[in-house]
């Protein structure tokens, strides 16, 4: 099935049902031939007369059946930018038993852009991909889509607004990587100790020989002051760890711009450290997530994407290094 | 679809919906073939790939102009016909639309003509065979709009995916759309405008076979024509009164010039009481029969013999001759009407009734006297001329074969061989000399029943004449001509009686309900289905009255309870034999317990402790003897213990 992105949006409207060009020109025609018929009491007249509004009836109809039974679902989406396509992927399932529908446009605020679909069978299910764009961050529900189409006949443009259940945490917008630069230059280097057995030059503990120990790790003298063979362990060399912190707090006189550009500056940070191998270690109040060595950074841009300003100053332990994230009022920034 | 070939589909579109045109005589061929052959060229240049620009566009644009001043030139002095201009025009239109599609997309107008030329076909044919024409224009039509309903949305986003086919859904929508057509075309309303005139009139203009004069200077030519005049339906018990039937519609009474005239008469209309026109008085058996009448003189009705009555037509008149009667009806070929028609029927009004002028010479004068034998009484004489000239002349079909012109006199006198002109004409010229007043009457004669679908069916080929003899009252029917030689009594075999019997069934069917199908039929056919709805409702009343009855009877009583305690015994054995879960489910919702249906009862007990712990330690053990039958592998039966200690908890509770 091959399905295809559209770029331009000049053919919404609001309602259910356009005429198009076509569509007049015939019910002019229509009508022509309707005064026709009835001044002339030709029954071939009346043939085609009776033709004609069959053939604008069930155009409706079957415009109308065709969109109606239509059932669109969510399928998949991908991690989802403010500001950015995301990829996802919806299912239309045609539940007519009677209607095939040609010519389907799917169109929403939150499509990059409308998508074509030739031919739904009917009884049928098809998949296809779609590029969603989110305009900010947060939890966002997509409850509808609109459906658009000419079929059979073109006479008439039928829409018809399907629910759909779709909830997609879109993450914070990110900036330009350079724009973090600066702040990296401060951290690197750090070295934290992962207080995990394993790998490493600094010691971590003592334990018995189990069977399978090399004995290059027993640790001689406390194995002849106790009388029994004792290993020796290290610990593993923990990677480098940045601790970021956001401050929730937005005081009066900061526009949500500005709140909104502070954790687009705080994810594009994290993102950027990601990238250079550091782990990360967010701290935002009630709450420590930490991304990096194994772990996915989803939770830490999910808790971003989430985030809700506070109204009032909130109480967080900040770490000699940490790398803080937070908004300041206008006058306060110049007195500073 | 490519778009050479929807261009190709396009043209042939076009050029194919202006094909009944030259059945129809609305435009005459010339222009018809012209655009033919421009569609034609243009065709073959897209077909070779080359641009449909068979005249360069700055050229056809200015033909464009100059057209509009041609137009009226030739409504005004060349076709004299609005219609026929505006079918040039319209043929013009197409032409120029398929040269400018070279330079921009106009798919839709080029449909919308096409449509326009396919109407103006339409609306002019009258026969059934254009059904097959309508079909396959709109599965093409169909397909185009298909397609241009796919271009321009495609248009509209900006995309180009494969045209998926459209010959499955185009012969769907035209299934539909014949569907509704159907279902619409009975209940379209049939009222005429009476501000503005019809434009198309009458399309017959043919000659009858029937001629205003019987001429016997001429020699007279026949060409066999099988088209339907007129069908007639009469109940049974009226058939052998009735048939073969007579349709009289010309009537010759004066002699000039070795020529038989008929007379004048002016416009006379025929009073209409409750929309029966009485045009003379009936006695002895009468019935009323339905006829079905294609004009072919004007609006002429050509009357079955007997006729006394005529029922549905607005207005009548006795016009152009004496007992000759036209009907007011200024549009369509076809007109149905009931008559009555009895066994003798005699004049409104006695009139006295002279000879014809016929000259009699003394030998045509001793011949009838001869024949009449004696006889006073002018219907005898005439019985008796009438069987004389039957069986001893010659009948002729085909009037070529005489191979001569020939008088009445030469025809009673020398050849004794002639058609059934001269059969009535000496009949008529015998009873003269009689000094008896006949006259030729002409019209059709026979009428095949059609086994299908009941009616008498009466072709211009069954064209007759035969003679009315006046006795005094009223005038009496004669016919010379050989029985079994006369037109309408020819036979054919079975197969072939069949064949035509279906073909005219349809044809039938076609100008009776489609073609003549108007407010009348409308107003009698939301009759019958009010009719029949009542029918159904008193049908529906009395059926449940009588049902109500036989239900309250003492044997359907007895069977109802006998039914009813059947049921109780079943629920009360099925209630018995539940299993030991559902028992539990029961009694636990009675305590305010769900089990819902991913539930355990060890949940469910669990639940039970939580909120009723005095009812729970009841019913633990119960529970637990519900799982020992079901999951040990030594369980034991313990569907009844629980029924019987959930039975005494029952009654402890009561």
């Amino acid at each position: 099935m091959t399905t295809m992105p559209a770029t331009s949006r000049s053919f919404e409207f609001e309602g259910v049902v356009r005429l198009t060009r076509i569509g007049i020109a015939f019910l002019i025609f229509t009508i022509f031939i309707g005064f026709a018929a009835i001044n002339t009491g030709n029954n071939a007249l009346y043939i085609a007369l009776s033709f004609m509004l069959g053939c604008l009836l069930l155009s409706g109809i079957a415009s109308k059946g065709g969109l109606k039974h239509l059932r669109v679902e969510f399928d998949r989406i991908d991690d989802a930018w403010a500001g950015r396509a995301a990829e996802g992927r919806l299912r239309i399932a045609n539940r007519s038993h009677i209607w095939n529908v040609r010519d389907v446009i799917v169109a929403s605020s939150q499509l990059s852009s409308p998508i074509l679909i030739p031919i739904i069978q009917r009884r049928s299910e098809i998949a296809f991909d779609a590029s969603f764009l989110f305009p900010r961050r947060g939890l966002v529900q997509v409850n509808t889509l609109d459906l658009y189409t000419r079929y059979p006949f073109g006479f008439f443009f039928k829409k018809r607004r399907v629910r759909i259940r779709g909830e997609v945490v879109v993450f914070p917008r990110l900036l330009d990587a350079s724009m973090s630069d600066d702040r990296f230059r401060a951290v690197e280097g750090e070295y934290h100790l992962s207080n995990r057995p394993g790998i490493g030059s600094e010691g971590h503990s003592f334990r018995d020989y189990v069977r399978g120990d090399s004995v290059r790790h027993v640790y001689w003298r406390k194995s002849a002051s106790l009388g029994r063979w004792i290993m020796k362990q290290t610990e593993v060399e923990a990677a480098r760890v940045v601790q970021v912190v956001v401050d929730p707090y937005k005081p009066r006189g900061v526009s949500d711009d500005e709140f909104e550009h502070m954790i687009s500056e705080a994810a594009t940070f994290i993102r950027d450290a990601l990238a250079r191998n550091l782990d990360v270690m967010l701290s935002l109040p009630r709450v420590s997530l930490r991304a990096g060595g194994g772990e996915s950074p989803a939770p830490i841009f999910r808790a971003l994407a989430l985030l809700d300003p506070s109204h009032e100053p909130v109480a967080q332990t900040i770490d000699r290094n940490s790398i803080v994230f937070a908004v300041r009022r206008a006058d306060a920034r110049a007195s500073a | 679809m490519r778009e050479r070939a929807r261009e190709i589909e396009l043209l042939a579109l076009t050029m194919f919906a202006a094909i009944p045109l030259y059945a129809t005589q609305t435009i005459s061929a010339t222009p018809l073939i012209a655009f033919h052959v421009a569609l034609a060229a243009i065709l073959v240049r897209v077909m070779t790939g080359r641009s449909p620009e068979l005249i360069p566009s700055t050229v056809m644009r200015f033909l464009g102009i100059a057209y509009i001043f041609f137009y009226v030139v030739d409504a005004a002095v060349i076709s004299r016909s609005a219609i026929a201009a505006s079918t040039h025009l319209v043929l013009f239109i197409a032409i120029y639309q398929a040269i400018e599609s070279a330079r921009r997309p106009l798919d839709a107008q080029r449909l919308l003509t096409a449509s326009l030329i396919f109407v103006a076909s339409v609306a002019t044919a009258t026969h059934i065979a254009i059904l097959p024409f309508v079909v396959a224009f709109g599965f093409l039509l169909f397909r185009q709009l298909i397609h241009l309903s796919h271009s321009e949305t495609i248009a509209l986003v900006a995309a180009r995916p494969p045209e998926p086919p459209s010959n499955r859904a185009a012969a769907f929508y035209v299934c539909g759309t014949t569907a509704i057509g159907i279902l619409l075309f009975p209940v379209l309303p049939r009222v005429r405008n009476p501000l503005v005139p019809g434009v198309v009139g009458s399309l017959s203009s043919a000659s009858t076979g029937l001629s205003d004069t019987i001429n016997f200077n001429d020699q007279r030519t026949i060409t066999p024509d099988a088209m339907v005049v007129s069908r007639v339906w009469m109940g049974q018990e009226a058939v052998p009164f009735f048939t073969p039937l007579r349709l009289k519609g010309m009537i010759y009474e004066r002699f000039q010039d070795n020529k038989w005239l008929q007379g004048a008469r002016d416009l006379a209309p025929v009073p209409v009481r409750d929309g029966v026109a009485q045009i003379a008085r009936a006695s002895g058996f009468n019935r009323r029969a339905t006829v079905q009448q294609r004009f072919l003189v004007g609006t002429r009705l050509f009357l079955p013999s007997g006729t006394y009555e005529i029922i549905g037509v607005p207005q009548v008149y006795e016009y152009p001759r004496r007992e000759i009667y036209t009907a007011w009806q200024t549009r369509g070929d076809l007109i149905n009407y009931d008559v009555g028609m009895a066994w003798t029927t005699t004049p409104l009004r006695i009139q006295r009734v002279p000879v014809t002028n016929y000259p009699v010479t003394p030998a045509v004068r001793a011949m009838a006297l001869q024949l009449a034998g004696g006889q006073t009484d002018p219907m005898k004489q005439a019985a008796r001329i009438e069987s004389y000239l039957s069986t001893h002349f010659t009948y002729v079909a085909d009037p070529a074969q005489l191979g001569k012109r020939m008088t009445v006199d030469d025809f009673l006198l020398k050849d004794h061989r002639g058609h059934c002109e001269y059969f009535a004409a000496g009949m008529v010229a015998l009873m003269t000399a009689l000094d008896v007043p006949a006259r030729i009457v002409g019209g059709f004669y026979g009428g095949k029943l059609n086994p299908l679908t009941g009616y008498f069916v009466v072709r211009r080929e069954d064209a007759h004449a035969w003679v009315e003899v006046f006795d005094g009252n009223g005038w009496r029917t004669f016919d010379p001509t050989p029985a079994d030689l006369r037109p309408g009594n020819a036979q054919s075999g079975l197969l072939r009686a069949y064949a035509s019997a279906i073909n005219d069934s349809v044809n039938y069917f076609w100008d009776r309900y489609i073609l003549t199908f108007g407010l009348g039929d409308q107003i009698a056919l939301a009759a019958e289905l009010m009719a029949r709805a009542r029918q159904s409702i008193v049908g529906v009343k009395q059926s449940a009255r009588h049902t109500a009855q036989q239900v309250l009877s003492v044997r359907y009583l007895m069977i109802i309870a006998g039914i009813v305690a059947m049921a109780m015994i079943v629920y009360a054995i099925a209630m018995r034999r539940r299993p030991a879960f559902e028992l539990l489910r029961d009694h636990l919702r009675a305590r305010g317990i769900e089990v819902g249906p991913s539930m355990t009862m060890e949940e469910a007990l669990a639940e039970l402790h939580r909120t009723q712990p005095e009812v729970a330690a009841i019913f633990a053990p119960l529970i637990a003897l519900y799982e020992e039958e079901q999951f040990s592998p030594h369980g034991r039966p313990a569907r009844e213990a629980i029924r019987r200690r959930l039975a005494e908890l029952r009654s402890v509770r009561a």
